[in-house]
């Protein structure tokens, strides 16, 4: 196999590029090297034939509509890549976050949404609020906090004994009442006037119910 | 005789117009109301999970308090709010004041005056028949109701609710 310069020289010396010095050098090694020789010859014949049966220059079938058609699918293609770029996403996004209004945008929804998180979180000072809380039962345990869900204050007492099932708790309704001091009693009346409870204090400060009042 | 008889009851006629103008007029005095801080409604409620238990009653919340099952499910885990009594009553100034829509539960209020920026300071009590069950010092203001969560009763929970009127609220 020939070194990569004989092979460099040979096509030069064929396309016929070299010097004056260089292709007398060329061909005089040429002369020496028997193998070289034949493989030029063989290359310069099949030059020889090819020139012989192909033109020099061939036009290329409806050359321009093929130049307009190669530059068309170009346009298009770099179309479509620019418009699934854009329709991306994340181009979106992109495209939406340069518009020159979202700064403005952007501070007022900001301030909307600080707004509407400041009323929506009560101020202390607006809703009911336990400050102390004394159980004497010290099994039992008072725990209070504001539900905002609920918009009310709870007062939690764990630990109670249980009303018995049995037991039929009733309820009554009161209208109004009529504090009665010199006797320290209060009356409950309902919507009708008529006298429901009266409440007292026995000896030992406790309250107490009576159903007919005190005085007779 | 008829002169010591005569004599007897120009005596007694004499002493009686005496006496009559010893005692000195009276007038009737007006009619004071107690001051008041404002009027609240207590309400006791059984929260349970089984509607067979509920009692039947039919007592109503005030307009003032409208959706409170709903408000009170927020904090109960329960399903059913059955109002069983109901109670408005005025804060008074200076005596106690009791809120009694049951027997079984009830408070007492002492008003401790204004709150600042709205609503009442008061101490309260809540009393389960002779026993107080927690004694507290709260701020009740107008809109804001107060939950106690008290003993439970027949797979539910009995639960006292005390609102200041925003109405009537100082």
């Amino acid at each position: 196999m020939k070194p990569p310069s004989e092979n460099h020289d040979l096509t030069r010396w064929l396309d016929g590029v070299m010097s004056d010095a260089e292709r007398s050098a060329f061909e005089q090694h040429l002369a020496e090297d028997p193998a070289l020789s034949r493989e030029a010859n063989a290359l310069k014949s099949l030059r020889a034939d090819l020139r012989t049966h192909l033109p020099a220059e061939m036009n290329v079938p409806y050359g321009d509509f093929f130049n307009s058609q190669i530059q068309v699918r170009l346009a298009q293609e770099e179309s479509r890549r620019v418009s699934d770029s854009a329709h991306s996403p994340v181009a979106k996004l992109l495209h939406w976050l340069k518009k020159p209004w979202l700064a403005l945008a952007g501070t007022a929804a900001a301030t909307a949404v600080l707004t509407v998180a400041l009323l929506r979180t009560p101020d202390a000072d607006s809703y009911s609020r336990i400050l102390s809380s004394y159980t004497p039962d010290i099994r039992v345990e008072a725990r209070s906090f504001h539900d905002d869900a609920a918009q009310a204050t709870v007062l939690v007492l764990d630990g109670l004994d249980e009303v018995p099932a049995e037991r039929k708790v009733s309820g009554i309704n009161v209208h109004r009442s009529e504090n009665e001091p010199e006797i320290a009693a209060t009356a409950l009346f309902d919507a009708g006037g008529k006298r429901l409870l009266t409440i007292s204090r026995d000896a030992v400060g406790n309250p107490q119910f009576t159903v007919t009042p005190p005085r007779g | 005789m008829r002169a010591f008889a005569l004599l007897l009851s120009l005596t007694l006629c004499a002493s009686a117009l005496a006496q009559e103008a010893a005692v000195p007029p009276t007038e009737a005095l007006p009619t004071m109301k107690p001051a008041t801080e404002g009027q609240v409604w207590g309400a006791l409620i059984f929260a349970t999970n089984d509607a067979a238990q509920l009692t039947g009653s039919k007592e109503k919340e005030p307009d003032h308090l409208q959706g409170l099952d709903a408000r009170l499910a927020k904090v109960f885990p329960f399903k059913h709010f059955e109002i069983l009594g109901q109670h408005q009553q005025d804060i008074f100034r200076q005596y106690e004041s009791w809120v009694v829509p049951s027997r079984d539960l009830f408070l007492k209020i002492d008003s401790k005056g204004p709150a600042d920026k709205g609503g009442v300071n008061i101490h309260l009590q809540v009393w389960r028949e002779q026993q107080v069950l927690v004694k507290s010092d709260a701020i009740l203001r107008p809109g804001s109701p107060l939950f106690i969560g008290g003993p439970k009763w027949r797979n539910g929970r009995l639960i006292f609710v005390l609102s200041l009127d925003e109405r009537k609220a100082r």
